[in-house]
């Protein structure tokens, strides 16, 4: 799983969009991922994600399936098409029944998946994993 | 100097002024996507064309024709154009429920007679949506209808969405309920963490 | 009497806690896309209060729960009024020109029949700045603007403004981001200090009263390879941003471009467009095939 990180090169924490239309979720990710040392990025739908993925670079995506304007898989598979920016790993989060929906995302080209409401300690685990980062 | 004047030049394409609603809507199915949006959009004006767009909206593959399907029902917003546009929040289609999620937010006393069903549905999801709906509905009775889900909903993420949503419309009584449900989910990093948050907002500190 | 002008002169204390400030961003944002900027409270806070003292609303939570719920719009419509400044000038914005120069006009080119010219559309215009600054953006920068046709309207729903931009008299502030050596070429000073537009930018440009949302004013333009449409669509409701932005996906050919100003962002509006970064600023485009 090791990766090369876009935030090795200067040394910064690397660097996480979230991207859900929950207020509370948002502020929950951040919550756990700037405790557990990432730099954190917040987006409300899949296109304003999209946007801030092409304005900076960032070393993963965690992402809401149902959004408006542009959800989690569409904006993925956006991203997937995008060859500036093709291999930033993403997690899904969604609130679905797994099996059916596991299958789909990663089929729209999603690295993880996560099932709501998510303890953070998989969370961070997952992060660290796909980030290469030691606890 | 290649600056050209554009008006000068230009074939004018005359509107016509009102077009045959019969025409538009067999132009609903034809092959052009942009004759397709051009009927969905002339249609805005006609009441008796709603349930054509709504059944054309269930087979609409093009993303821009669905966008203006759409915005010609939230036009022609009404009870029943609610109701066929709720029916899309169990579609396996995920751009085109969380859409009618979307328009659905658009129409508050369309969509009002119909979130009672939709809070009782036995799919969480379908739920969800409407606490999403609910949380982004310009309706007085928004904030109210969203601490009956805080109250009584069993599923965990249903009641998130209801937090989520009290968190951005909630006022100082729905403080109580808010409370109750924190200790409903003691324990539960992520409840207790989403909560504490709303209250917070609610109290305005 | 006199002691309520001096509890007025007083520095006020803010309308909004740090809680309320920070929900009523999220929920600006929502609704007009406007994020504020760290450091903007007090700018805000004014903004607000002053409303709160017109709409002689008792608190911030009767203001905002109005604000929130009131079916016109209204409110929230002179909320924004007062949070955007509306000022013009040549080459505001100017990074979305070198967007137009360095990436846009090359990618329309490519794509484009040489006898086909390449139309450009400003609305709202204005008083003019924002055509006339395109159009010598062009003319003095893209180098391959000798070999096409190039055709920019502008529109603007207010007739008095747009005869204004017709005549093309500007002040000093106006001009004030054009090099000597531009202001040489393209305008006339004149004995009261304005600038005269030349005339040869003044009638390239097809200037025509529109309102966005009445489709006899917005049918005959079709085929469009870029529209600058900036700081308009915040002052429209979600329906009328959809309405618009579905015009402008008639009026553009395949692949065309929609720039919004700075602080817009497709992703509240439609998601029939997608965004495409050029340089620093990120751009709109009409899907090129499977529309």
């Amino acid at each position: 799983m090791a990766r090369s990180r876009e935030s090795e090169m200067n040394g910064a924490p690397p660097h996480i969009l979230v991207v859900d239309d929950g207020i509370t979720m948002r502020m929950f990710y951040r919550s756990v991922l700037e405790a557990a040392g990432f730099m954190v990025e917040e987006a409300t739908n899949g296109m304003e994600g999209y946007e801030k993925v092409l304005a900076q670079p960032f070393d993963l995506m965690i992402v809401d399936i149902n959004m408006p304007k542009m959800d989690g898989y569409s904006m993925i598979r956006t991203i997937r098409n995008d060859p500036a920016v093709r291999m930033i790993p993403a997690v899904v989060v969604s609130t679905e029944a797994a099996a059916k929906d596991s299958a789909r995302a990663l089929e729209a080209g999603a690295n993880f998946y996560l099932v709501k409401p998510v303890a953070p300690e998989d969370l961070t685990e997952v992060v660290r994993m796909i980030v290469g980062v030691a606890a | 100097m290649v600056l050209v004047k554009a008006g000068g030049q230009r074939t004018l394409v005359l509107a016509e002024p009102s077009r045959d609603p019969a025409v538009l809507l067999a132009d609903l199915s034809a092959a052009e996507p942009s004759v397709r949006r051009a009927a969905a959009r002339d249609l805005a004006p006609h009441p008796e064309a709603a349930m054509a767009l709504c059944d054309r909206l269930e087979v609409e593959a093009s993303p821009s024709v669905r966008a203006v399907l759409l915005t010609s029902l939230i036009h022609l917003q009404s009870p029943t154009v609610a109701m066929r546009l709720a029916s899309l929040l169990r579609s396996d289609d995920v751009p085109l429920r969380n859409a009618a999620i979307e328009a659905l937010q658009e129409m508050p006393d369309a969509v009002a007679p119909h979130l009672r069903d939709l809070l009782a549905d036995e799919d969480s999801d379908v739920r969800i949506f409407a606490v999403n709906i609910l949380g982004a509905l310009r309706h007085g009775q928004a904030p109210q209808w969203l601490t009956d889900v805080v109250r009584s909903d069993p599923h965990i993420n249903v009641c998130a969405a209801a937090v989520d949503g009290l968190a951005e419309i909630g006022g100082p009584e729905t403080l109580i309920d808010l409370e109750a449900l924190r200790r409903r989910y003691e324990g539960n990093p992520f409840m207790e963490f989403a909560i504490d948050a709303a209250m917070r907002r609610i109290r305005g500190h | 009497m006199a002691a309520l002008f001096a509890t007025r002169q007083k520095d006020p204390s803010p309308a909004m806690t740090d809680e309320e400030y920070a929900k009523f961003c999220e929920f600006f944002y929502r609704k007009t896309g406007i994020q504020f900027q760290a450091g903007k409270k007090y700018f805000v806070d004014r903004r607000v209060a002053d409303r709160i003292e017109k709409t002689c609303s008792e608190s911030f939570r009767d203001y905002f729960t109005m604000v929130r719920f009131q079916v016109t719009g209204e409110e929230l419509q002179f909320l924004v009024n007062a949070m955007t400044v509306n000022e013009t000038y040549f080459f505001r914005e100017d990074y979305q020109f070198d967007a137009l120069i360095g990436g846009i006009l090359p990618e329309v080119a490519r794509s484009k029949r040489r006898n086909e010219p390449i139309r450009i559309w400003s609305i709202p215009c204005s008083s003019g700045e924002e055509p006339y600054s395109i159009a010598i953006s062009i003319l003095e920068r893209w180098s391959q603007a000798d070999s096409w046709n190039i055709e920019i309207s502008a529109s603007d729903i207010d007739s008095k403004i747009l005869h204004e931009a017709r005549t093309g008299l500007f002040g000093e502030r106006s001009v004030s981001r054009v090099s000597a050596q531009l202001r040489s070429k393209y305008f006339l000073p004149r004995p009261d200090g304005s600038f005269q537009i030349c005339d040869e930018l003044r009638e390239s440009i097809d200037f025509s009263l529109v309102n966005v949302v009445n489709p006899l004013h917005t049918h005959r333009f079709r085929d469009i390879d870029v529209i600058f449409c900036r700081n308009l669509l915040i002052y429209f409701d979600d329906v009328g941003r959809r309405e618009t932005v579905e015009m402008f996906f008639d009026a553009l050919s395949p692949g065309g471009f929609v720039c919004l100003g700075h602080s817009e962002s497709m992703s509240r509006m439609s998601s029939i467009f997608l965004p495409r970064k050029f340089g620093e600023t990120i751009v709109y485009q009409k899907p090129l095939s499977a529309e």
